[in-house]
């Protein structure tokens, strides 16, 4: 009797959150496969989603492709760009987080809740009005500016607003690094304090210590955090929109944005879309079985 | 040996899951409506609604311009209101408007008027008009007023989101530029009255730029020019940025449909962002002002809006405006409409005229920045009331301007893809 209760209880269980992903997740995303293949009203150019997946039409499929390997490829840069961005923005958030981390989960003894919370605490307030804060500061007379400058004694004037990519990795930077701290702190906090005393009385140095125990032993958060910045760093359109607003700094975001904003071409941002999503379905991928593997071995 | 985890979902479930998949698409292909409200038919056929009878095929559809203007049809169902209906009583009038281009205060004084019929004015904004179409074909809200653009009209009448006007209840058209009491857009005035006029041009803040941009020889090299690179912006909208690098190159047809201008247009909007790296931004009114950036691409009405975001103790006299003096650029202007869909329509009529009022308009002109063309409002009445500062001048439009200027048509759809694909090259940063 347990056993068929048990038998029954789990899936029941986990039902709520199937519907979830099915409504939110499965459907909407069903819904932009749609709109991708389907066709465009010929007086409003507004999408024209084709339910029926064999009437499903490809042309905006390969515009999109055209345009980023046929011979006027003008979405290449920007897809380079954003590669670059990202990667830059995620070792930084790494550098950055890693040794924040490590200090909270072994050294803050009982206010690392504290600490984390504060580190955090930033954060509960809203992109936008972040973003726009940023603003106020990188101007021409900001206070960035005026401490820089020693309150305007150095005849310096850095123009951070002005289409900088440094103004936009930093951006970048600033809002994604609490995701890569989080998974950083719990992967760090799960390392057995006597695991590294064995490796310290076993004579490794430092470096050693953290080169074979603590670095290996991390590398679930490092995946997990670079894999929770990177994806909607992949999508971002708002940093640049907010800190550049220019066509120099444009990230895949940008064109997919402006493309849902233009009559006629919903199905180009559904392809950009779709293109981004297979590029981050890999990495997805790779993480869920070599976490699988992982569980298997222990 | 450990088991080998078990696959969350297996292929045969995979496949089971995507056969469901089909009654599932089955399903939102039925929740979704045939055509949307106010949808045409498939571009074979007539337009769709009650005006299927009435319109021609969409392929006729007329793009309106000054060489061509346009009396559009009025579908059989749609016609006029009848003269002489009083206002609904406790009505929620719906205004659709972009934001900021409406003075509050002025929206309730007209609450305040019509207080014997309990009106309440309800506004809702939209960024731009493909996001406000969308949103009034859904009829998900049944707006009553909408504050819309002209090259938009084609899509509106065949769309049959539009209501015609019964001109007795606007006298205030009397008072409105005559070229407008008629224009090519409408001719008629059967649907439409004028909402605000405008230029496209540059505006600057002289302590920041201290050259004289009206005094080059093209001044719209300015955006050329190295030595501003970083420092200034063109507006975020392809028709007004493809126009202007028209413009520059020596062109005077803005509205081009020529392979060879358009070539020509785009290598030079791609070497300005290779020169000058300007930013893309519809928020001139406040960054120059504010000095965020020197030198942008604006509207006239932004700078006459920016003298109110000046820094504390900046002087507006530093503003500067330049579109061409013999008004040949772009000038353009918006209308107000009564939406088909609207629960209100009497009280919708009631709001155009009211905003054609000479002293409501001068209201709403110092909030928004933007000018009506109304007769009883001059240049030199504009300046001698302080509406704005003498050096920006420049940013008054005048009514011989609609004569010689350039305004922004509709495009046919494969021209109108052209466009946007320069568009997205230029912003691509390519």
């Amino acid at each position: 009797m347990p056993d068929r209760t048990s038998r029954f209880i789990w899936p029941i269980l986990g039902l709520p959150g199937m519907a979830w992903i099915a409504l939110f997740f499965l459907v909407p995303l069903y819904v932009v496969f749609c709109v991708t293949f389907g066709t465009v009203d010929p007086i409003f150019r507004s999408p024209v989603p084709a339910w029926n997946p064999l009437e499903w039409q490809f042309e905006q499929v390969l515009v999109v492709w055209d345009r980023l390997v046929g011979p006027n490829n003008f979405y290449l840069p920007p897809v380079l760009r954003t590669l670059l961005y990202v990667v830059v923005a995620v070792v930084a958030c790494m550098i950055i987080a890693f040794p924040v981390a490590y200090f909270t989960a072994r050294y803050a003894g009982r206010h690392r809740a504290l600490i984390l919370a504060l580190l955090v605490a930033p954060f509960w307030i809203s992109y936008m009005m972040r973003m726009l804060a940023w603003i106020n500061l990188l101007q021409p007379d900001g206070l960035v500016n005026s401490m820089i400058t020693l309150g305007g004694i150095i005849p310096l004037q850095v123009n951070w607003l002005s289409g900088n990519p440094f103004t936009v990795v930093m951006g970048l930077i600033y809002g994604y690094v609490p995701y890569m701290l989080l998974p950083l702190f719990a992967a760090l906090d799960r390392i057995s304090p006597s695991l590294i005393e064995a490796g310290r009385d076993l004579g490794a140095s430092g470096f050693e210590l953290f080169r074979r125990v603590i670095l290996p032993m991390s590398v679930p958060g490092i995946v997990a955090g670079t894999l929770l910045i990177a994806l909607p760093m992949m999508g971002d359109y708002f940093t640049s929109d907010m800190l550049s607003k220019s066509p120099n700094t444009s990230m895949i975001g940008n064109l997919i944005n402006l493309s849902i904003a233009t009559p006629g071409q919903s199905g180009q941002a559904g392809a950009l879309l779709i293109l981004v999503l297979l590029v981050l379905l890999a990495p997805m991928i790779w993480y869920t079985r070599s976490n699988a593997k992982a569980e298997v071995r222990s | 040996m450990a088991d080998r985890p078990r696959p969350s979902i297996s292929r045969r479930r995979l496949l089971q899951a995507s056969a469901l998949g089909v009654p599932g698409a089955w399903v939102l292909s039925s929740c979704a409506r045939a055509q949307p409200l106010g949808a045409p038919a498939p571009a074979a056929s007539t337009a769709g609604g009650s005006a299927a009878a009435s319109l021609p095929p969409l392929t006729e559809i007329p793009i309106a311009s000054p060489q061509n203007p346009v009396k559009w049809p009025i579908n059989p169902g749609n016609e006029p209101i009848a003269s002489g209906l009083e206002p609904e009583m406790n009505a929620t009038l719906r205004v659709y408007n972009y934001p900021d281009y409406v003075y509050k205060r002025v929206l309730k004084d007209f609450q305040k008027e019509y207080a014997d019929y309990n009106v309440k004015v309800e506004l809702s904004t939209f960024n731009d008009l493909p996001e406000a179409l969308t949103k009034i074909r859904s009829g998900s809200v049944p707006f009553d007023v909408g504050f819309l653009t002209y090259n938009y009209m084609g899509k509106l009448v065949y769309g049959d989101l539009i209501r015609p006007l019964n001109h007795d209840y606007i006298p205030n058209i009397n008072d409105v530029w005559e070229e407008f009491q008629n224009p090519f857009y409408d001719q008629g005035w059967q649907y439409t009255v004028p909402y605000t006029i405008y230029t496209t041009g540059i505006g600057w803040r002289h302590d920041l730029i201290p050259e004289d941009i009206s005094a080059r020889s093209n001044p719209y090299d300015v955006f050329w020019d190295a030595k501003y690179a970083g420092a200034i912006a063109v507006l975020d909208d392809d028709r007004e940025v493809i126009a202007m690098t028209i413009l520059r190159n020596g062109g005077t047809d803005v509205n081009s449909a020529d392979p060879a201008v358009l070539g020509q247009t785009r290598d030079s909007m791609l070497e300005m962002l290779s020169v000058s790296r300007p930013r893309v931004t519809i928020t001139g009114y406040t960054d120059i002002p504010e000095g965020t950036m020197s030198l942008a691409q604006c509207w006239s009405g932004d700078m006459i809006t920016g003298q109110y975001y000046l820094p504390e103790g900046v002087d507006p006299a530093l503003l500067r405006y330049w579109s061409p003096p013999t008004g040949q650029g772009v000038v353009g202007n918006d209308f107000l409409c009564v939406l088909k869909g609207g629960e209100n329509p009497v009280m919708a009529h009631h709001f155009l005229n009211y905003m054609l009022k000479s002293e409501v308009s001068i209201k709403n002109l110092s909030f928004v920045g933007y000018q009506p063309p109304l007769r009883s409002l001059t240049p030199e009445s504009m300046v001698a009331d302080g509406y704005l500062p003498a050096n920006l001048a420049g940013a008054i439009v005048k009514p011989e301007w609609f004569q010689v200027g350039y305004p922004l048509l509709e495009l046919p759809v494969a021209v109108e893809a052209e466009y946007q694909a320069i568009w997205q090259q230029f912003k691509s940063g390519a």
